[in-house]
This record gives C-alpha cells, structure tokens and sequence, in this order.
C-alpha cells in the first residue's frame, strides 16, 4: 500500500498523536495557500509597516529596520550618553575584569540579542529576528535584522554579517549559552553562501548579575532584573515565550502587526542590556555604592580573577565594620592570608570569625583546624577544634542538610588523623622521658 | 560424598534418565585459519600477535577483505566467534592509513559500549598510535563531550543517542559526519519490532545527515544466526549487503539433550514445573564444581532459581558460589561477576537473556535451558555459552508445559532441522515513520520530492505543514515548531501515547518503573490487575486515563490476570486475499489493514501452574481503537451446522491458543507483539475467521509474514493438536475450552481434512 494510502487510513490516529506532542498554545487552524509572489507582496506591505527595508541577496530577502536612537534616551536610571564615561572609566581600572571594556572604544562594544523560534539547542530552531546597536556621539545606532521566512536564511545571515565585520565584542544576557551556538548552528546550514563567523568574544551580563543578585532575584532574568534592580516597568510588552507563535503565524500571514510587538520587545531588550552594563560597571568599579552583599560578591570575584589585592583591600574594608557579610569576609579574608604565608593573622582571623553569626562555623573550625595541623604543629589544638567541628554538625538540623555526610565522614578522618598524630607524639616524648630517666 | 563426579560420570547416569526425551551429540569442528593479509599494517599485526592473536579465523579475514573493498557487510557470527575483530580490523587500518576518517559504533546497550570500548583501548595501546576511541552516551561528562564531538575518531554509541542527542546536533558533529567511512552495527538481531522500525528510520535520518555532509558511510553489521541476515540488514540501513556467513571459529562436541518433565497430574496432563526440573538438574552439575550456567525468561525465574540452588547447595562443605546474572546491574558488579565465572570462583550463573549478547564472560562447560527460550536464534546464542577448551559440552533443554515446548519435545527432528526464525521490521510504518520524518525535518528541511527510505515524503509534509509543524517554503519543508520532536518519541517503547507505571509501595518513594502504551495499559494494568515487572508482581491500585498513570504496588500472590476483551475488528483494506487449498470448505485468507476496537470487560484470575481459573473481576474502561496490520483465516459458515456452533466456536478457539503458540515458529516475536482473535462472524466477510494482528498500531511487519505462512502454521498446529495425548484438551495444545473434548475432535478434523 502506498504512503498515501496509508496516510489517509491512518490520518486521524496520526493526528492523536501530533496532538499529544503539540505545544498548548493553540495556533489558527485555518490556513490558505500563499504564492510566492503575493507572498513578497504582502512581506513587502509589512515591511512598510515596520519601516524595514528589504534587503535582497539572489533571490532571497532580510527585512532590515535601523533607527538612531538619541543619546539624551533615558533607560532605566541611565542615559545612554553615561555609557561612555563608564567604558572611559574602565581604560583606567582592571583590565583582567570580565566585563572590562579597557582599552575598547565605546563605539566598539556591540550590544546584541535574539529571537528564536524555539528554546531548543537542536539543528531546527531558527533565530528570526537578531537586534544589534552601538554606540556613536550622534546617538545609538539599533539595526534589527528580520528573517522573513525559513527560505531566506542567507541572505538573512549575509546581511548581518556584511554590517558587522568584528564579532569580539558583544555584549549580551546569556549569550555564550544561548544566542551565540544557535547563531553557529544555523550559519552551518548557508556556510557556503555567506562570510565565516568572525570571532566570538563577548560580555555576559548574565553571568555578572548572576554573581551580585543571584540571592536577591527569584531568576536571574532580563525582566526581573529591569524591575528589580533597573526599577523599570515595561508597558504593553509581548511576552519573549509568545514570539514563536507569532512569528508562526506571520509566516502563514504576513501581518506586521504579528511582528511589531516581538521588534519593540527585542529593541527594548537591546536597549536594556546599554543600561545594564552601564550598571554593572559602575557597582564594580565602585562609581556608585554597591551594597553590602554587592561588595561581597565583587571582592569574592575579584579574588576568581587574580585581583588579589583588590579583593584584599575589598575584605578588609568589610572586616572593619560590623555587617552581617563580616564573618563570611574574615573566612574568605583568612584564605587569603593562608595562601600569602601570613598564619597568624589568618588564625586570629578565624579564630574571632567564631562568634559572628553569618558563617558555617563547622567550616571556621575546620579552617583553623588544617592551619593548626600543617602550620603550626598544634595537634591538640587541632583535635580541639575538629571536635568543635563535629559537635556544630550533629547539632539542631544539621544532619539534614546537603553534604552532611561527606563533611562528617571528612571531619571524622581528620580527627583520626590528628588522634594519630597525638598517640605518636606522645609515644616519642614517652620514650624520651624513658630515655632520660635511665641516663643516671 | 567421595570424590567428585565428572561430566562424563553425570551423563551416564543421565543416559538411563526417562525423562531424558532425546539425547544428540554434535561433533566438533575445527578451527578454519588463514594468515594476516598482505594489506594488514605491521603496526597492528604486532598488536595482535602480542596479544596471541597470530592468524585469523577465515570469516574475520573474509570480513577484513569485504569492508576493504567497499562492501557494506553483514556478518552472522555464533556467540565466542571473534566477532569485534571483524569489523574493529578494517576500521582500524582505515585509520591507521586516513586518521582523519571517522567511525561510528552503535551497540543495543551502554553496558555492551562500554565493554567494547575497553577492548578496543587494549589493542590501540598496543598498536601504539593515538587513535581516540570513546563512548558517547548518557554517562559520558559534559566536560569530554566537546572534545569527542571534534576529534572522537571511533564514537561508541546506542541508537537511542543517535536519536535524542546526535542527529538533533549534528552541526556540533561536523568532523565526524563529514568524514564518516564506517557505521558498524552490532548485535543486529535485536533491532527487530517495533524497535527495528524505530531504528531503521533512525538510520535513515543518519544516512540524510551524512549526505547532506557529503559522505556515503560503509555498514558492517553482526548479528546471531537469523534466517534473513541479508534481507534483515538491508531492511534496516537500506544498502545492498555483502553477507558473510561462513564461519572459521572452533567449536567442541555438544551433548545436546532434552528434558521433558514428568507427568504428576495424569488428568489435566500437567507435568512438574520446569524449574523444578531445572533445580535438580543443575545441582548435580554445580555439586560437583562444574561450571553452569543456568538461562530463565524472567527475572523473578532468574532470582527463584538461585535461591534454590544455593538452598540444595548449602549443606555442601565446599560453598560453591552460585549468582544471578541479569540485565540492571551496575558496571561493577557485572565485572566482579565476570571475573568470577572466568576465574572459576562462581561455579553456577542464572541469567536473564541479558548475556546473550556478546558479553565476554568466557565459557562454561554446563548450559541448562528452563523452556525454549522462544526462537531458535536465542536457542543457539544461549547453547553457544558452553563450550570451553577441550572438554565436551553439554546443552540441556528443559521443557515447560506450553505447545510450543511440548511440540519440541515431541518432534526432535524437526526441531534439530529448524532454521532461525526471521526477524522482521516495518521501517514503512506510519505512526513510526511520521515521528521520525518530524526528527529530520528537524535536522534538515526536506526538500521537494526528497526520498525517507524508499519513497518520497511530500505527501508527508504536506500533512504535517496542515498540522502546524513544518512550513513551506521555496520548495522545502522546514520545521517551524518550538518543539523537539525527538523528546517525544522513546525507541523502546511502543506507542508515543505511553502510559506511567508508578510502583507506590513504599508511599513515601514512588517510583516510575516502566511504561506502557494506552492499548497495552488498558488490557494489562486495569484496576485490580496483576501486572509481572520484570519478574515481580505489582497489583494494580488505580488506573488514571487522564493523566497516564498506573499506581501499582508490590504483592505477592499465586496467580495472575488475564483480562477479556470484547473485540471488534474492522477490515479497512484488504491487501492480499487468497482462496487456501481447498475448494470445497471454501477457507480463505487474507492480509489487511485493520481497526481494531477492544472493550474490555471481565478478567479472569488464573492460578500460575496450573492454569486454573479461581476468580473474576469486572473492568470499567472505556473502548479504545487502533489501525494495525492483520492477516486471518475464514472457514466456510456451513461448518457450524454440521459441527454445532458450540463445539465448533470451541474449535475455533482451540484453534486461537495453538496459533498464538505457533506463531513464534514462523516469526521472530513475543507472545505479547501478536494478538489472536477468534470471531464467529467476521463483520467483513461474515465468516467464522480468526484474525493474527500486530498489536502496535501501524503494524510491524509480523501478521505480513504470518499471512505468508498460513498454510505452513496450520499444518503445525495440526501436529501439535495430533501429538498431544489428552482427551479434552490441556495448556499444551487447545488450552481448556467450552465442549473441550468434542472440540479437540473436531478440530483434528477440521485440520487433517483441510
């Protein structure tokens, strides 16, 4: 039986199942065959819309919308004109910081965003709309680039990549996760039609924001961070997870009003990283207050990245005042202290962190432990302390937490360690003693 | 006891055993040799001969010779033959001369990956070139995965990663299909059913991939002796085969011997249980520090075993070591179980049919069978785990109680002269294939008139373009969905429409444990159900239909449940139809596109030996429908007067039970893949018709085959019918029906003068 055939046999069962694996947005259901003239012609009216040009490669097209932004444009607490004494502000701070723009011009940071139809990692989602601007005096320059159906993808791709010949510095929410392998693997599909992929190297301010607010954010997302941290409020916003659909939608009907609301979401979205870079820099390079936790965080980063001194001197200020970060601060501080040679003032360190109430005191003990042990050769010290360590662990609701077993089967082997330790030191000093009471 | 007995002492006093139905020696035979070819590089011939490997077996030489010439190869090698050199040898020249080429392997399992892999590192250590060989699985770090992705010059994988995680991501893998020589299959026999289908269409994607790519990949596949090797693996990859059949491995004399448990309830014909038997058997071997292994169908037969092994051992001084072998185990205690049977620490092994793939576990000298495993390819991978060094081995098959097994016992010839069954898929089926057309639509637009298989799958796009999943654009079809179309769908299991099995014995830890699909669930896991997981018992609390779950819990109890479907069958299309043999009864067959509507409605509980029927309970689910694949056979009306509609309807049903049984004679297949359906009055023809369905919905190319065989089938369930000696009828031949006496008559009848 032919394919057909079975095909109309089975069309209802084969619909059971296309259902159970349908996403549950529901989608029109009417749809009409659309030439590929009338096609043009109706993308060709949305394009008018949407103020795009259309921009054609053979026989294929990219819709492509530009706008100057002016610089005076408020984002969030910002202007986007700040964005430049902020990268100015950066050429005389360190440039081993992730997010420094040392010796970048502004006009060279690209500030970069996708929509795609789908979340997915695999070969079949597409990116349909890439949102790119930079800097200049004039004004922030936005490009967006549209894809206006599956078929145009090289000239879609050609575009964005004539316009933008270096690819190193994009500054992005989660790019490196996300945009960017999406961008690599559908360019392997029209590899043969449009230049390489420059390099990639690029800002993540997901990854900064992570670091400062990740305890004070339910997600460490675009939209929380506008609202909680930006204090911004998005009006008549299309949801980010809608744009497939309506995207879905424009390709059976080219409508610009599918779209509109997808472009300004994206735009804004580009808009908001310029704000938010120009945030995140400031907290770092200290050009406004960071917050107790904020200044934790950044010390604790600056100590990642080799910043040794700074994050020194960022531990030591938080030492010196009473915060609840304070004993977090001496841990961290005591660390760093073990690692320059300096024993003393680490266990002193240590040994005052005890009563503050922000740390694991198990690990205090465990710290001033490992010093005691290697350090100094004070083993019953040393034993003194693990038990303390132990004893804090079987306390109150310890034992449920994550790793309690791991930390007690440590703590456990440490202190038959020392119990050694202590039984053969004393042994030695036994048959010392021995030894020189039978010397007459 | 003095002194311990030997093989040969055991046999002989086996020789006077009554239940001993037949006993044949297979002589054995020598190994076939050939020298290394020329083309071999010396690298590897010095690897080899360090590891005592100084020629070749004549069907590892004829392999190595076939790949090099470009052939796509399929091999049929017995258990212990040296398979992995086969195809490990052209592999690893083809890399040693063009490193830049790539190699794919894919194993049924991760266990068997693993095994493979570890080999495969000793001979590249050996050789001493870095040639990168890895398992890429759901094991495998996050870390290293980027680097195989690059530079994995052999990639050890399963069919279920090439699935969800290779070909989605292709354009991660662009080294290895742009430079991919060979794809090596391993274990072809298992890729059958549904599957098989699964699989096949899987490879089709992969064949796209590689295209769009530009390589044309090799296919060197291994398999168990099947009937249909060739056909088998062309079926599955699409490529003419180059088969390699002859074989050059060694092998020792056999006593092949067969046991029929005796008789101890003359009326109801019931013989002792087979593991009884088995129990007795096996001791003897094990008491006497005799390697055996021991091979059960499931796993709660596998555990029920070793404990009563180790129970009749246990007043032994010297403990042999007895343990069960099953699939689920963890990698370490595999090993530690290997280690032991090939050290000669573990004296007895029961196994699932988990070790009959090529799990190197070396040989052993006993091998003992509880029932026909189920078709003879299994028989024989399963006989072939005895047989070490010199000694004689020795294979004994324990019959149980079903027709099939009583049939083999009774008809030794034939069951000596019996070729492997076939193994069949339907890569064409619809249900599956559409599934699989998304998969690559995702990884690659079709384009307009572009071929799936054999055909081309416009007709298919179009639909799923109607159905909001792709789009169609200048002549291609691109998926345009926010979906991942490979999460959805689970090679192994049957219907995407699947069912969760929750065990909530421990209510505080439920736990899913496996899952059906909706047919299946509605027939097995109704309310008040036993369901068999894997050998354990669960009884089923509670059935949700909207949520797709089962909460079952584990009990213990003596008889199982056999639900009773009232089942309505609809020819949709007939696609074969012939008149049998006989013009004056007027039977007829025919094949067919079927639905089939089944209301369940009763269940029966049957009592596990005997087959008794010691209570019911009543079903409350709602009909359920399924398009499928059907062969059947229609008796002329008129015999209903002349036999009586009750004895004939008893006949018929008589008739059921044995086909059902017969069934995996013909084709390689559960019990459970096949239904059989009895009806008086077929809707279409409105004849007395039984009708043999595939039941996954689509077909997987099992009632094809059958409909094929009609004649053939019938012909045996005569045998079987004519060789049983009860009355009445008994579980080894009609099963107990209504007018059980006169229906066995009249079916002998029915049967002989067809």
């Amino acid at each position: 039986m032919s394919l057909t055939k079975k095909l109309q046999l089975y069309r209802k069962q084969l619909h059971e199942q296309n259902q159970l694996t349908r996403p549950e947005v529901s989608q029109s259901t009417a749809s009409f065959e659309m030439s590929e003239s009338r096609q043009n012609e109706a993308i060709a009216a949305a394009a008018q819309l949407l103020n795009a040009k259309m921009n054609w490669l053979d026989d294929q097209y990219v819709l492509v919308y530009s706008e100057i932004i002016p610089i005076q444009k408020k984002v969030g607490p910002y202007t986007l004109a700040e964005l430049d004494p902020a990268v100015s502000a950066w050429q005389s701070f360190s440039p081993r910081h992730p997010l420094s723009a040392c010796g970048l011009q502004t006009e060279e940071l690209l500030f970069f965003d996708t929509e795609t139809t789908g979340l997915g990692s695999g070969a079949g989602q597409m990116i349909f709309l890439i949102g790119l601007a930079h800097w200049t005096r004039q004004g922030v320059v936005l490009n967006q680039y549209f894809l206006p159906g599956p078929g145009h993808e090289a000239a879609f791709y050609h575009k964005f990549l004539n316009d933008t010949k270096s690819l190193k510095n994009l500054v992005t929410f989660n790019g490196k996760a996300f945009d960017w392998p999406r961008v690599k693997t559908r360019h392997q599909f029209v590899r043969n039609q449009v230049p390489r992929l420059p390099a990639f190297g690029h800002f993540d301010l997901l990854h900064a924001s992570r670091r400062l607010w990740k305890n004070r954010l339910e997600a460490v997302r675009l939209q929380t961070i506008e609202s909680d941290i930006l204090s911004m409020e998005r009006t008549h916003d299309v949801p980010g997870k809608m744009a497939p659909f309506l995207y879905f939608r424009f390709l059976k009907h080219p409508d610009a009003g599918l779209v509109k609301g997808i472009m300004e979401h994206n735009r804004d979205d580009v808009l908001t990283l310029i704000s938010l870079y120009i945030h995140l820099s400031n907290k770092i390079m200290g050009r406004i207050g960071p917050d107790l936790e904020e200044k934790f965080e950044i010390a604790r980063w600056n100590d990642q990245i080799g910043e040794t001194d700074r994050a020194q001197r960022q531990w030591e200020a938080l030492v010196h005042q009473p915060s609840s970060f304070r004993g977090r601060a001496k841990l961290r501080l005591a660390q760093l202290y073990k690692k320059q040679g300096a024993y003393s003032a680490s266990l002193n360190l240590l040994q005052s962190a005890i009563r503050d109430p922000d740390v694991d005191v198990g690990s205090i003990y465990i710290e001033a432990a490992k010093l005691l042990e290697h350090q100094f050769k004070d083993y019953r010290r040393a034993q003194y302390y693990t038990k303390e360590a132990l004893n804090y662990l079987y306390q109150g609701d310890h034992r449920l937490t994550e790793g309690f077993q791991s930390k007690e089967a440590d703590y456990l082997k440490r202190l038959q360690r020392l119990n050694g330790r202590i039984g053969e030191h004393d042994r030695i000093k036994r048959n010392i003693t021995r030894a020189s009471a039978k010397t007459p | 006891m003095i002194g311990h007995k030997t093989v040969d002492n055991i046999l002989k006093e086996l020789k006077t055993d009554p239940n001993i139905v037949h006993w044949r020696t297979i002589p054995e035979k020598a190994a076939h040799d050939v020298p290394f070819p020329h083309a071999i590089d010396d690298r590897l011939k010095k690897a080899l001969m360090r590891r005592g490997i100084s020629s070749l077996y004549t069907h590892q030489a004829d392999a190595f010779q076939a790949v090099m010439a470009g052939n796509d190869v399929v091999l049929v090698t017995p258990t212990a033959s040296g398979k992995t050199l086969c195809y490990n040898l052209p592999v690893l020249e083809t890399l040693i001369e063009q490193p830049e080429k790539r190699a794919l392997y894919f194993f049924p399992t991760k266990a068997l990956a693993q095994d493979q892999k570890n080999e495969m590192v000793e001979l590249i250590d050996e050789i001493g070139l870095p040639i990168k060989s890895h398992t890429y699985d759901g094991d495998t770090a996050g870390s290293v995965r980027q680097t195989i992705r690059q530079s994995g010059q052999i990639v050890m994988t399963n069919p279920d990663m090439l699935h969800s995680s290779i070909l989605p991501h292709h354009t991660k893998w662009v080294s290895l299909f742009e430079n991919l020589q060979f794809i090596v299959i391993d274990e072809l026999h298992t890729y059958r059913g549904v599957f098989g289908s699964h699989v096949a269409n899987v490879i089709r994607r992969l064949k796209r991939i590689c295209r769009y790519y530009g390589s044309h990949p090799q296919f060197i596949c291994t398999s168990a002796t099947i009937a249909n090797p060739r056909t088998h693996a062309e079926a599955l990859t699409g490529r003419k085969m180059h088969l390699i059949e002859r074989n050059g491995a060694p092998s020792v004399r056999k006593h092949f011997l067969i046991y029929n448990p005796p008789v101890i309830n003359r009326q109801l014909n019931i013989r002792e249980d087979e593991s009884h038997s088995v129990t007795r058997l096996a001791s003897q071997f094990i008491r006497n520090k005799i390697q055996t292994i021991v091979f059960a169908k499931s796993r709660l037969r596998v555990e029920l075993l070793v404990s009563h092994l180790q129970k009749v051992n246990s007043g032994l001084q010297t403990h042999a070591s007895i343990c069960a072998y099953r699939g689920g185990y963890l990698p370490l205690e595999r090993r530690s179980i290997e280690k032991g049977l090939r050290s000669g620490e573990i004296v007895g092994v029961v196994s699932t049919n988990a070790l009959e793939l090529g799990v190197d576990i070396g040989q052993l000298q006993v091998c003992i069978l509880t029932g026909y495993p189920g078709n003879m390819a299994s028989l024989w991978q399963q006989a072939g785990r005895a047989g070490r060094r010199q000694e004689d081995a020795v294979v004994i098959l324990v019959a149980s109680s079903n027709p099939l097994d009583q049939y083999m016992a009774g008809h030794v010839d034939y069951f000596f002269s019996r070729r492997p069954e076939e193994v069949r898929i339907n890569a064409d089926n619809i249900m599956i294939m559409m599934e699989h057309v998304k998969c690559s639509a995702y990884e690659l637009p079709f384009k307009n008139g572009e071929k799936f298989g054999e055909e081309t799958v416009d007709d298919l796009c179009d639909y799923l373009a109607e159905e909001d999943v792709l789009h169609y654009q200048r002549g291609k079809w691109y998926w345009m969905n926010d979906g991942f179309p490979a999460n959805n769908i689970s090679l192994r299991s049957a219907a995407q429409d699947s069912f969760a099995i929750i065990d909530v014995t421990d209510r505080g830890h439920a736990k899913v444990i496996g899952e059906m699909d909706r047919f299946g669930a509605m027939t097995m896991l109704y309310e008040d159900a036993i369901y068999i997981h894997q050998g354990v018992q669960y009884h089923v609390d509670d059935l949700d239909l909207e949520e797709r779950k089962a909460y079952v819990r584990k009990v213990n109890v003596n008889y199982y449940t056999d639900s009773d479907l009232a089942v309505q069958l609809d020819v949709l299309a007939t696609d074969k139809h012939a008149e049998c043999d006989d013009p004056v009864r007027h039977t007829e067959k025919g094949y067919g596109d079927v639905a089939v509507r089944a209301l369940p409605t009763v269940f029966k509980k049957i009592r596990f030996e005997t087959y008794e029927n010691i209570g019911w309970g009543k079903i409350n689910l709602p009909e359920l429908e399924m398009h499928t694949n059907a062969a059947w056979i229609s008796f002329d009306p008129e015999l209903m007067n002349i036999y009586g509609k009750d004895t004939f309807q008893g006949a018929l049903v008589g008739l059921s039970h044995l086909l059902r049984h017969a069934a995996p004679l013909y084709v390689q297949c559960d019990q459970s893949d096949l239904s059989v359906v009895p009806k008086i009055k077929a809707p279409h023809n409105e004849k007395p018709t039984i009708f043999v369905y595939d039941k996954y919905p689509g077909g997987i190319g099992l009632s094809d085959r059958i409909y094929s065989e009609l004649p053939n089938l019938l012909d045996k369930a005569r045998e079987m019918v004519e060789s049983c000696s009860c009355t009445s009828g008994c579980p080894s031949c009609i099963g107990f029906v209504n007018e059980g006496k006169a229906a066995k008559l009249t079916l002998r009848r029915l049967l002989r003068e067809r």
